[in-house]
């Protein structure tokens, strides 16, 4: 089945960098290759980090640091970063450094890319490597108290961790205000009503302008890597996907896991359960993005006002169809390794009608959010050349999804390094170059509009789909025991930017390392930029732009 | 609210009858000379007052759920009693038994102070509003000037609250509130000083008299010369200028909720936190009046005078719904651009239709 549409990927805008060149370009810095799944590794030595990672950058144009897994293994700690181009997300490279045990220290990759900084506090918080260099080598998940390093394999796991509450860092305790400065410490947050949930920035404010802003994040940190880590991966790891990103972005969150651990395995899926898929992402995607509409007007409006509303009411609709197709609201689990759990539900026609006429009624309201929203003049002052992210700095902290595109960074993983149905689909990846709040809004909008088009085009296919030949899973054996150390990293595009997932088998049915890259924690931490030097309300204003989800930031 | 009440006899019309005047006659008060007449206008005040605390305190956040609903979809309170109206008995039973958390570092008598202030200002300019068959408790020569000074008293109470609670937020939505009602309070009184002008006087009860004049008549039906009609202009500036001195949408700064949580009131809960809730209420329901009053020919409407009230009120809560309106489909501009649209907007704009308004009544009388 395929519309015999030519797949629309932009290649030729990047060079391709082939193995050899790349080889060549790291030279005798390599000490050994480790190859992953996804992409060619090379090991290199713990204090030529920079040096390897500038040279990639610069000279390869390997612009986008996907993301930091750091773990660690009997003899020895390894961070591996996770390189790729925006220009082509398909052109991978892997950089292995390998640390000993008694001394696992590595050099900063924070000067070449900034979005480093977290990652590496992560690795520093979680399994215990320092990183020479860092600006900030502080914990960042965890409580600046914790003991030990859970993901390490000395971990004790049953050990309670008693802090006493002296011990806490009291975060009044540094008051920006000395004899020279007049600037006023604020704390936003844990509890405020602009945070979507438990966020805690620390900002400084001169009057109402914001000097200085550090999101301070880990409040609903789940140990969730470590409980895939835990779970076999035929059945036990895909319900935790839908608790990340828990605002109805479920079946985006399990297409990450399901397309990483297919990879892993050499899984098949059929193209029917592909359409399903690809059509229940969208829906998410729809209903994500509508939520987002909604809480950035709430940002914005200051109040639960009409938009809200309208904007919960019409995601109802979404949810609803969800629920037909699911059998869930929220966590849907409905993906599974080959396929799907079900087929449409019984009568498909009536399912068809419903989601048809969800689609038909979409332009209507999207234009009434077009009257309410963008087209207001209170708004537009608002939004326009607020909270200001300029494409160079958004790739430094590698930002992805509806945020890079409202900086005019043409990088959409559906269509840049296809997976599912959608190379066979008529659809446009949508861009804004304001790299202002309002172009982010205007891009969530623009996806919906592009969402209801990939929907509209699955219906009519499955609705022609013969009868005999719906298959929604692939033979996949009862229990997956992928060869012991196949690595490889796999991203989908989730409704807030790629939702990647790194696995690295141990040969059991369990994975040895699972890691999750999050995109709202990579946007979340470019609120920096975006806010300093702007007034408190724009700061809000842009948090709300980057419509991230606590539960995935934290993970 | 009393004190209004003792103006001296000459300064009143000598044609109305005012409440305790009326009340003093109807129960023989006012044989007993001076004490007498306090007592009746005790009797006044009194009335007027409860009828304003409860429509404002009582059928007003009523109001506002079920607008607000209207506008989002909603239904809002149906539960207790018919329409849910009983609601109002269950919350004032729950918001006065909530507990009194006063924080530590509060400076006392300021932080106590303000929330009487807030709701009492709004009160007193209660005092010298023509409500309508025969409610109107003193009508001073001043009376338009009165009104406008009391109403700013409130400031005084936002920036209490705010500078008193020892609270960053409270702190930040206290000096936007004084910021905001500056720039807004300017605007505000100079437009309504162009309605003096059309009316020669500034006391209130001679500004709704002006207005019962037609204006123009048309096949029989008679538009009367509220001021509304006659310079559309002012009234559209005194309506904005007015949402900024109450503090609505889209000029909420000083609370903006997501912002600075809820601004000044940040700190305040149980019957503090209702007493400035309530002020927050009699200020939309005061600029509400002044605005019946001033533009709208105040009780004035078709049928017997004696349904004045009627009109009055219903002039009043059309306000209100605007305000909730807006609310519902307004976003928040920001503080700079608040102070900007009112210093370089409405500043000079209300001073242009002032000066417009003198040269046109000037050239008609002339």
């Amino acid at each position: 089945m395929s519309t015999g549409l030519e797949p629309r990927r932009q290649v030729g805008t990047a060079v391709e960098t082939t193995e050899e060149e790349l080889a060549e370009l790291i030279g005798d810095r390599a000490l050994s290759r480790d190859d992953h799944k996804n992409a060619p590794g090379f090991v290199i030595r713990p204090d030529e980090v920079q040096d390897v990672l500038f040279d990639l950058r610069d000279e390869a144009g390997f612009d986008h640091l996907s993301c930091l897994t750091a773990q660690e293994y009997e003899d020895r700690y390894e961070s591996i970063y996770h390189l790729k181009k925006y220009a082509d997300p398909t052109q991978e490279v892997s950089i292995v450094v390998p640390t000993t045990s008694d001394e696992p220290t590595s050099q900063s990759a924070e000067p070449v890319f900034r979005t480093a900084d977290w990652h590496e506090r992560e690795a520093f918080d979680l399994v215990g490597i320092d990183y020479e260099g860092h600006p900030d080598p502080r914990r960042i998940l965890l409580p600046e108290t914790w003991q030990g390093h859970p993901l390490s394999l000395g971990y004790n796991q049953t050990k309670p961790q008693v802090v006493s509450l002296t011990e806490h860092a009291n975060p009044i305790q540094p008051d920006q205000k000395d004899a020279e400065s007049d600037t006023m410490f604020l704390n936003i947050g844990p509890h405020h009503p602009a945070t979507h949930g438990v966020l805690h920035i620390k900002a400084a404010l001169d009057g109402e302008t914001v000097v200085d802003v550090e999101p301070d994040v880990g409040y609903l940190h789940r140990c969730e890597e470590q409980m895939c880590q835990q779970g076999t991966y035929r059945h036990q790891i895909m319900p935790y996907p839908d608790r990340w990103d828990y605002v109805s972005a479920g079946l985006l969150n399990e297409w990450a896991y399901a397309r990483v651990a297919e990879d892993l395995a050499d899984l098949e899926v059929p193209e029917y359960a592909q359409v399903i898929r690809t059509m229940g992402a969208e829906l998410c995607r729809i209903a994500s993005h509508m939520l987002a509409l909604g809480t950035f007007a709430l940002d914005v409006y200051g109040d639960f006002t009409a938009i809200f509303q309208y904007a919960m009411r019409d995601r109802e609709v979404v949810q609803d169809i969800l629920e037909d197709l699911t059998g869930q609201r929220l966590m849907f689990n409905y993906f599974r390794l080959g396929g799907v759990a079900w087929d449409l539900p019984e009568p498909r026609e009536e399912f068809f009608e419903k989601t048809r006429d969800f689609l038909d009624e979409l332009p209507a309201k999207l234009a009434e959010y077009d009257d309410l929203i963008t087209g207001n003049e209170i708004f537009q002052i608002r939004c326009v050349n607020t909270g200001i992210l300029e494409p160079e700095v958004a790739k430094q902290y590698g930002c992805t999804g509806p945020v890079a595109r409202g900086s005019g960074i043409d990088f959409d993983l559906r269509r840049d390094d296809p997976y599912g149905y959608y190379e066979n689909l008529e659809w446009d990846v949508v861009t804004e170059d304001g790299c202002d709040n309002y172009s982010r809004v205007l891009v969530r909008m623009q996806e919906v509009e592009q969402s209801a088009k990939i929907i509209e085009q699955c219906l009519d296919l499955l609705e022609d789909w013969p009868e005999d030949d719906r298959e929604i899973q692939s033979n996949v054996p009862r229990t997956l025991k992928p060869e012991a150390d196949t690595e490889t990293y796999r991203a989908v595009e989730g409704a807030k930017g790629e939702l990647g997932i790194y696995i690295r088998s141990d040969g059991t049915d369990k994975p040895g390392r699972f890691k999750i890259r999050s995109p709202c924690f990579h946007n979340l931490s470019a609120l920096e930029e975006m806010s300093e030097g702007e007034y408190i309300p724009d700061l809000i204003a842009s948090l709300g732009s980057l419509d991230i989800v606590l539960g995935e930031v934290d993970r | 609210m009393s004190g209004a009440s003792f103006v001296p006899v000459p300064l009143q019309q000598d044609d109305t009858v005012l409440l305790p005047e009326r009340i003093a006659d109807l129960t023989g008060l006012g044989g007993l000379g001076t004490a007498g007449e306090l007592v009746a206008a005790f009797i006044a005040a009194f009335i007027v007052g409860n009828l304003m605390l409860a429509m404002t305190g009582v059928a007003g956040p009523w109001a506002k759920r079920k607008i607000t609903a209207a506008f989002t979809d909603r239904i809002a309170v149906n539960r207790i009693g018919p329409f849910g109206l009983l609601i109002i008995v269950a919350d004032a039973v729950r918001l006065l038994s909530k507990e009194l958390i006063i924080p530590e570092n509060v400076d006392r008598p300021a932080y106590d102070l303000a929330p009487i202030v807030v709701a009492g200002s709004a009160m007193l300019g209660f005092a010298v509003i023509p409500m309508g068959s025969g409610v109107h408790l003193a009508d001073p020569e001043v009376g338009l000037a009165y009104v406008f000074a009391v109403s700013g008293i409130a400031s005084i109470g936002l920036v209490m609250a705010g500078y008193s609670s020892s609270n960053k937020y409270s702190l930040i939505g206290g000096l936007r509130a004084v910021a905001q009602n500056i720039a807004y309070e300017i605007p505000l009184v100079v437009t309504g000083m162009s309605v003096v002008i059309f009316a020669g006087t500034l006391q209130l009860g001679e500004i709704v008299a002006v207005q019962a004049e037609p204006l123009i008549s048309l096949g029989g039906f008679t538009i009367p010369q509220w001021y509304a009609f006659v310079n559309p202009f002012a009234f559209v500036l005194f309506m904005v200028a007015n949402f900024a001195e109450i503090g609505r949408n889209p000029f909420d700064t000083p609370e903006a909720p997501t912002e600075i949580v809820a601004g000044y009131q940040t700190e305040y809960s149980s019957v503090y936190f209702v007493l400035i809730y309530l002020g927050e209420f009699l200020h939309i329901f005061l600029g509400g009046a002044i605005i019946a009053t001033i533009f709208l020919g105040g009780p004035a409407g078709p049928g017997p005078a004696e349904l004045g009230i009627v009109w009055f009120l219903v002039k009043i809560w059309a306000v209100f719904l605007l305000t909730q309106w807006l609310r519902s489909a307004l976003p928040r501009v920001r503080i700079d651009q608040l102070i900007e649209i009112g210093w370089k907007g409405m500043l000079v704009l209300s001073f242009a239709n002032l000066v417009l308004t003198a040269l046109i009544v000037g050239m008609i009388a002339s």
